[in-house]
């Protein structure tokens, strides 16, 4: 019986450790994703002078995850409430997914000011906009990766060992 | 009743006043023109007016509700679909045509790029210039059309406002489907302004008949040379001309044996020979019959058919 108890506190901290290191290897996978998903957003936007909620429809189907489900509220925010303005819109969308991401502060504000002016100029405009917020995210996204290199096998490690100490100090 | 494409553009406020004007006014309604920080003026029939916050028109523009800036920004969103930037030419040009073919001119500040305009920002004026569809006005006019064996190069000739486009669209529309005076023809429309057709996305949001090609936004003369090397029209419609180039152009399409029926503003016969260009088209017996409208009695009255040596012909009337 206490075999049992063991193995179950000792799993359950190693998986919280699995959690938090998860957390540090998504981050800059859905920084990626952003990016990926702006550069389709500037080709749409420059190229294709798609009007903005269609825009943000493409970039859904191209992106996965709650990135792509971000995009896709965004859209859907723009068609269907057509008293807001556009920023509006774009923030309401960041802060519903916020929550089911991990990123972390520095990229919403980057999305949150690329907002600001997102459709409200003409294309030559808006690409130097969306490449500016791509080269932030980037480096965000190299910051995300060097915590990465550096905080996930210590998650990993701390929550198992931390389960065997805690074991131990319970007998 | 108001078209329900036209009020999706307009902003709640907005939308609601207009809910409330007395619904025979609604149906009349020639343009709404909203200024910022100034009354919504409606213009039907012959008057102007103002509205007021309950939905009651006034001549007074200080008893009328004001347009505030908010207000301006979203519809400008909702007339741009939030993408300014995919509205760029038609900001250059100062107007949009949204679907259901209604025209919206803009004003405000002009952006400028080496002396040219290049684009329009603080937008502080939009005229929505509502499209009707006079079906049928144009089929007692095709009898006087009607040559040996193709249709006969018309000018039509109008002060603004008297149903000039609207008769070139249904001519497109009676021509192409064939009516009981001729069989459907091949109609090609260079509709440089979006007018005639009212194109959204290369669609024509208009009736203009099933054998109707449009070339929509492009330059007259050139969409003229275009359309007869790509399409073989045999009739092509445009919309005002004046410029020398449409001249050339147009003398290519007679060459070419392509009837052309064509629009130019003036109030008779003698104003538009007072135009250099139109005089040396008329001079050249490029046209064959001149159409002159008014609104004498109601919108869109012909006020008479004329022949190649400006003979008056039988006069026709057409009430609409």
């Amino acid at each position: 019986m206490k075999i049992i108890g063991a193995l179950i506190i000792i799993f359950s901290l190693t998986m919280i450790g699995f959690q938090a290191a998860s957390m540090f290897s998504n981050r800059p996978k859905e920084i990626r994703r952003i990016i990926i998903g702006l550069q389709v957003l500037e080709t749409e936007i420059c190229y294709g002078s798609t009007a903005l909620p269609q825009a943000l429809l493409h970039v859904a189907k191209r992106v996965r995850g709650n990135v792509g489900e971000l995009f896709y509220l965004a859209s859907g925010f723009l068609t269907h409430y057509d008293g807001l303005s556009t920023s509006d819109c774009w923030e309401m969308a960041i802060e519903k997914m916020w929550g089911k991401t991990v990123m972390k502060k520095p990229e919403k504000e980057i999305l949150m000011h690329l907002g600001k002016v997102l459709g409200q100029s003409d294309r030559s405009d808006q690409q130097k906009h969306i490449r500016l917020a791509a080269i932030n995210l980037q480096s965000e996204e190299e910051e995300a990766r060097s915590d990465q290199k550096k905080y996930e096998k210590m998650c990993k490690s701390l929550g198992f060992l931390g389960g065997i100490l805690a074991v131990i100090l319970i007998y | 009743m108001m078209d329900t494409r036209l009020i999706a553009i307009l902003p709640g406020p907005i939308r609601d006043l207009l809910q409330g004007v007395v619904s025979n006014v609604r149906d009349q309604l020639e343009e709404i023109r909203i200024r910022r920080e100034r009354p919504i003026e409606l213009i039907f029939g012959q008057t102007s007016r103002f509205v007021c916050s309950n939905g009651e028109l006034t001549s007074h523009p200080a008893k009328a509700w004001k347009v505030n800036a908010q207000e301006m920004d979203k519809m400008t969103n909702l007339i741009s679909q939030h993408s300014l930037y995919a509205l760029e030419e038609e900001l250059k040009r100062g107007y949009v045509t949204i679907t259901g073919g209604h025209r919206i001119g803009i004003s405000g500040k002009a952006v400028l790029e080496k002396g040219e305009v290049r684009a329009l920002r603080d937008i502080s004026s939009f005229n929505i210039r509502i499209a009707r569809e006079m079906k049928g006005v144009a089929l007692p006019i095709i009898p006087y059309l009607l040559g040996q064996t193709q249709l006969l190069n018309t000018l039509i000739i109008s002060p603004p406002q008297c149903g000039k486009t609207t008769l070139l669209r249904d001519l497109a529309r009676t021509i192409s489907y064939g009516n009981v005076h001729m069989a459907g023809k091949k109609v090609a429309i260079v509709d440089e302004r979006s007018e005639i057709a009212g194109s959204v996305g290369g669609i024509p949001q208009r009736d203009v008949g099933p054998r109707t090609d449009v070339l929509d936004a492009c330059p007259k003369a050139e969409g003229i040379m275009m359309l007869i090397r790509s399409m073989s029209p045999e009739v092509i419609i445009c919309d005002e001309i004046g410029r020398p180039e449409d001249a050339v152009a147009i003398q290519e399409a007679l060459n070419a044996g392509v009837s052309l029926i064509t629009s130019v503003h003036g109030a008779n016969l003698t104003d538009i020979n007072r135009r250099p260009t139109i005089r040396q088209m008329t001079g050249q017996g490029m046209f064959h019959r001149y159409i002159l409208l008014s609104r004498s009695k109601g919108v869109g009255t012909v006020e008479g058919i004329f022949g190649e040596n400006f003979q008056s012909l039988e006069k026709v009337e057409t009430p609409c």
